[in-house]
C-alpha cells in the first residue's frame, strides 16, 4: 500500500462526438471489450501502483459510473487507512465553460482533497485515452529527473487523431532529455504522417507545486486538467519531463475510434497489449454463468463475455454480457452491448447497439467501417429498420 | 418472523433475531472423486465452467434469507476456504450474519476432529449456541439443486415436528446408497433404514435436515456424555429419534437434485447442465446461483475456432473445436484440438492437436500438443489437478 498518491480525474471530457453513446454516461463510463469500461483502465493502474485513493470530477449526474464503481472495492480504493473514492459532481461544470460556470467549491474540492491526504504526489488523469499505464515506473522516472511535473507521452503520428482533436502534444529540449519545452495543440498541428509526442492525460505532480497551481487555476478561472497545468508549468518555468509509454494506445474521441480501439481488441497483439501484461485489468465482477453455444452456432474471431447465448452467426464482433443472438441471425463487425437481443434473420454490420436494443426478425442494419450505425440505448429495431423507443 | 412479499425480495427478509442457522457440512473427502479430490474436498470441486459445488447450497441458503450459515471444513480445506471467505461472493456478509468457516481445532477438550456428520455439528454446539437460533438446518455441501429452504420450514413449523428430513424418490437400484424411509398419510416418518441392502423404500433422504435446536442439542451432549454413539444423523440420530416418538416428517422435494459423488456422477450432471433446456435453470435471475467470480478477460474464440452445443467461461480462448463440452474459466484450446462431451476445470491449458472425449481435465491440467484422453468402455478419463499429459515427459 501506498498512501503517497493522492488521484485526481478529470472527468469532464468533451463527449459531443460520442453521443447518442455519452447520452447518458460520461466518457469514463462507455463500455469496452465486452466487460469493461473505460474508467477501469486507469483505474486498475492505480491499483497496481497499490495507491489507496482517488477523487472524481464529473460534470452530470454520474450514475451510470458511480454504479459501476461502487465502494471502489474491486480496485482496493476502499481502505480504512486513508482510502476512498471521492465523487465530486458539477452540474455547471462543462468543458469549453465560460468563466462564470466554475464556481469556488470545485477548487476548494481539490484542495481539499489534496491537503487531506498524506501524499507527496497528486496525479491528474483523465479516462478518454485508453492505455495500461504502470505508474510506478512513471514515478520513479519523475524522481530521478528531479522533476515538479512530469506528463506520459506517446510517439505516435498525427493522422491517429481527428482534425480537431482536443489533445496536446510535446516539444523537447534536445540537449535535456526529456524536458518539455513547448505544449501544442494537436488541433493546430497540420495532418500528415509526421510523429508526434501526444500527451496521454497522465501528469505527476508534486503536492506543494500542485497546491501552487490551483491557486493560480483558481485565479484564472481555469480547469484542473493536464492542458491547463501544464501551461503553467510553462509559464514558471518549473522543471517539467515527459515520460515515454509504450504500450497499446487509443484515444477515443469520436464514434469511429470508439469503434476502432473495440476492434483492435480481436487483434490478438493489441489485446495481449492492453491485457496480458504484469498487471491485470480489473473490472467490477458480476455475477454470471457461461455463455451458450448453440448447435448451429457459427463463432469466429470475436469475444464474448459471460451469459450470452448463440444459435447464429457471430464474426469479428463483440458481445457484452447477456446478448441473445437468435437462430439464422448474422452479426458481422459490430459491437453489441449488454441485454441486446437479435431476432431470426437479423443481420448487423458495422453497427454498434447500446445497452438493450432488440433487433427485430429479419431486421437488416448495415453501416461501414467509416461509419457504424449507433442504435441508442433500449430502441427496437423492427423489420423495415426503423426505430421504436422500447 | 417479517414474511417477505414477491420473489423479488429474497434477500431483504429478515427475522428480529437469529431464527435460523444453516450448517454445511463440507468437511468429507469425496473419495469416490479419484484424483479430483485428491488436493481439494469434495464441494470445492468446479462444477458446470462457472461455479463450485458448495455454491448450489450457499446459494439456496442466501436466496431462502438465511444468512447465517457455518461452513463446516476438514479435509484439505485450503481451496474451500478462500473460496467461501466471508460469504460476500453469496450477499451472505450481513448484519449479524454471514459465512463461517468452521474447522476442527484443538482445545482443553481434546482434538475437535470430526467423527461424522452429527458429531461435526456436535463439535460446533458453541458456534450455533452464539446465534441462539430456533432451528439448525443442516446441508451437505455436496449436491446440485435449487431448493427454498424456507418452505421447508414452513412444513416443519406446521407440523410442529422435532425434525424434518428432506426426502425424494430415487430409482430402486439406487436407494441402498441412501437413507431409506417409509411414512405415513400425514408425511410422518415411521420407519428410516440408513444405506440398507434390501431397501424397503425408494424414497430417500437428501442429507437435507431441520431440527429443532434446544432439543438436537440436547440429544448430542446428553449422548455424548453417557458415551452412547450419536456421531452420524443417519445411522445414530435418527433412530434414536424414532425410538423417542419424537415427531419426525419426512418433506418431499420435488426438482432436480443431484448428489455428484462420483467421476461418473460428476461428469453426468455437468452434461445434464449443458442443455439449455435444463430444469435447473441456471439463468433464472430470481434463484441465482452465486459463486465467486474471477476477474478475467472476455472469451476470445479466434477464426479457426469452432464451437457448438457448450459453455465457455470467461477468460478462455479458443482455437480449436469445442463440441457439447464444458470450459471453465481461463482455459486454454489450441488449434486443430478436438473437445468433445468433456468437462475441461478452470486454468487448463490444452495444447495443439490434441484430442479430448468423455473425459474431465481438472484444475490447471497441462495437456501438450498431440497428446489423447478418451474415456472408453464406460468409464470417464480423468486428469487430476495441475496434471500433465503428454510433452517431453513421455516423448519417444
Amino acid at each position: 500500500m501506498r498512501n503517497d498518491i493522492a488521484a485526481i480525474f478529470n472527468l469532464v471530457e468533451n463527449d459531443e462526438k460520442l453521443r447518442p453513446l455519452t447520452n447518458r454516461r460520461p466518457i469514463a463510463s462507455l463500455p469496452f471489450a465486452c466487460r469493461y469500461r473505460l474508467i477501469d483502465f486507469p483505474f486498475s493502474s492505480l491499483y497496481n501502483a497499490e495507491a489507496v485513493s482517488a477523487a472524481l470530477f464529473i460534470s452530470e449526474s454520474g450514475h451510470s459510473l458511480y454504479d459501476h464503481i461502487r465502494s471502489g472495492a474491486t480496485w482496493g480504493l476502499d481502505s480504512i487507512a486513508g482510502g476512498g473514492v471521492f465523487t465530486h459532481s458539477q452540474i455547471r461544470l462543462k468543458t469549453n465553460s465560460t468563466d462564470e460556470d466554475f464556481t469556488p467549491a470545485y477548487y476548494d474540492d481539490h484542495y481539499k482533497y489534496v491537503t487531506k491526504s498524506k501524499a507527496d504526489y497528486v496525479l491528474l488523469m483523465g479516462s478518454s485515452v485508453l492505455s495500461n499505464m504502470h505508474l510506478d515506473s512513471l514515478i520513479n522516472y519523475h524522481n530521478e529527473k528531479q522533476s515538479e511535473v512530469t506528463i506520459a507521452y506517446k510517439n505516435v503520428p498525427r493522422t491517429i487523431l481527428i482534425e480537431d482533436s482536443v489533445y496536446n502534444h510535446y516539444t523537447f529540449d534536445e540537449e535535456k532529455a526529456g524536458n518539455i519545452t513547448a505544449v501544442n495543440p494537436v488541433a493546430e498541428t497540420p495532418m500528415n504522417d509526421d510523429m508526434i509526442s501526444l500527451g496521454i492525460e497522465v501528469m505527476v505532480i508534486n503536492k506543494k507545486t500542485f497546491l501552487d497551481y490551483l491557486q493560480k487555476a483558481r485565479e484564472q478561472n481555469l480547469c484542473v486538467s493536464v492542458n491547463s497545468f501544464s501551461k503553467l508549468a510553462l509559464e514558471d518555468g518549473d522543471p517539467m519531463y515527459g515520460y515515454e509509454y509504450t504500450g497499446y494506445l487509443k484515444p477515443i474521441e469520436d464514434l469511429k475510434s470508439y469503434f476502432e480501439a473495440n476492434m483492435d481488441m480481436l487483434n490478438e497483439d493489441n489485446f495481449n497489449a492492453l491485457f496480458y501484461r504484469a498487471d491485470p485489468v480489473l473490472t467490477r465482477s458480476q455475477n454470471s454463468a457461461p455463455s451458450y453455444y448453440g448447435e448451429e452456432a457459427a463463432i469466429h474471431n470475436s469475444q464474448v463475455a459471460n451469459d450470452c447465448e448463440v444459435y447464429g452467426e457471430v464474426t469479428n464482433s463483440l458481445l457484452f454480457r447477456k446478448v441473445k443472438v437468435a437462430e439464422s441471425a448474422k452479426v458481422e463487425n459490430s459491437i453489441v452491448m449488454k441485454n441486446c437481443y437479435i431476432e431470426e434473420g437479423a443481420t448487423l454490420n458495422y453497427v454498434i447497439l447500446d445497452k438493450h436494443v432488440y433487433v427485430k426478425k429479419g431486421a437488416h442494419l448495415e453501416g461501414t467501417p467509416e461509419n457504424p450505425i449507433v442504435i441508442g440505448k433500449n430502441e427496437i429495431v423492427e423489420e423495415d429498420g426503423t426505430l421504436m423507443r422500447g | 418472523m417479517i414474511r417477505r412479499e414477491g420473489r423479488s425480495n429474497r434477500h431483504f427478509r429478515r427475522s428480529m433475531k437469529t431464527e435460523t442457522v444453516a450448517m454445511i457440512l463440507a468437511g468429507g473427502q469425496g473419495s469416490r472423486l479419484g484424483k479430483l479430490t485428491k488436493q481439494i474436498a469434495k464441494p470445492a470441486v468446479p462444477f458446470g465452467g462457472n461455479y463450485r459445488i458448495i455454491d448450489f447450497a450457499l446459494s439456496n441458503c442466501a436466496n431462502s434469507g438465511i444468512n447465517n450459515v457455518g461452513v463446516v471444513t476438514q479435509y484439505q480445506p485450503l481451496v474451500l476456504n478462500r473460496h467461501v471467505g466471508n460469504g460476500s461472493s453469496w450477499g451472505l456478509n450481513r448484519h449479524n450474519g454471514g459465512a463461517t468457516i468452521l474447522q476442527p481445532y484443538s482445545s482443553v477438550d481434546g482434538e475437535k476432529f470430526f467423527k461424522g456428520t452429527s458429531h461435526a455439528v456436535y463439535q460446533n454446539i458453541n458456534f450455533i449456541d452464539r446465534q441462539n437460533p430456533d432451528y439448525v438446518v443442516i446441508l451437505s455441501g455436496d449436491h446440485i439443486y435449487k431448493m427454498d429452504y424456507e418452505k421447508m420450514l414452513d412444513f416443519h413449523k406446521e407440523k410442529a415436528a422435532s425434525l424434518t428430513v428432506g426426502v425424494m424418490p430415487v430409482e430402486w437400484e439406487e436407494a441402498s446408497r441412501f437413507g431409506v424411509m417409509n411414512t405415513d398419510r400425514t408425511d410422518r416418518i415411521t420407519e428410516f433404514q440408513e444405506k440398507p441392502d434390501e431397501p424397503k423404500s425408494n424414497l430417500a433422504s437428501m442429507g437435507i435436515y431441520i431440527f429443532n435446536w434446544p432439543r438436537l442439542k440436547q440429544y448430542l451432549i446428553d449422548n455424548q456424555s453417557k458415551n452412547r454413539q450419536m456421531d452420524d444423523f443417519g445411522h445414530h440420530v435418527i433412530p434414536a429419534y424414532l425410538r423417542n416418538s419424537e415427531s419426525v416428517y419426512a418433506y418431499s422435494f420435488k426438482g432436480y437434485w443431484k448428489d455428484v459423488g462420483t467421476v461418473e456422477s460428476l461428469w453426468q450432471a455437468n452434461m445434464e447442465f449443458l442443455n439449455p433446456e435444463h430444469e435447473l435453470d441456471i439463468r433464472d435471475s430470481k434463484w441465482k446461483i452465486y459463486s465467486q467470480n474471477p476477474n478475467t478477460t472476455p472469451q476470445f474464440l479466434t477464426n479457426t475456432a469452432k464451437v457448438k452445443n457448450s459453455m465457455i467461461t470467461d477468460g478462455c480462448y479458443v482455437a480449436g473445436e469445442v463440441d457439447h463440452s464444458i470450459l471453465s474459466h481461463n482455459v486454454k484450446v489450441g488449434k486443430h484440438s478436438v473437445i468433445k462431451d468433456s468437462v475441461i476445470m478452470p486454468g487448463a491449458v490444452i495444447g495443439e492437436n490434441v484430442k479430448i472425449e468423455k473425459a474431465i481435465i481438472g484444475e490447471n491440467a497441462n495437456i501438450y500438443d498431440g497428446a489423447t484422453i478418451i474415456g472408453d468402455n464406460g468409464e470417464i478419463s480423468v486428469v487430476g489437478y495441475g496434471e500433465e499429459v503428454g510433452g517431453y515427459k513421455d516423448a519417444e
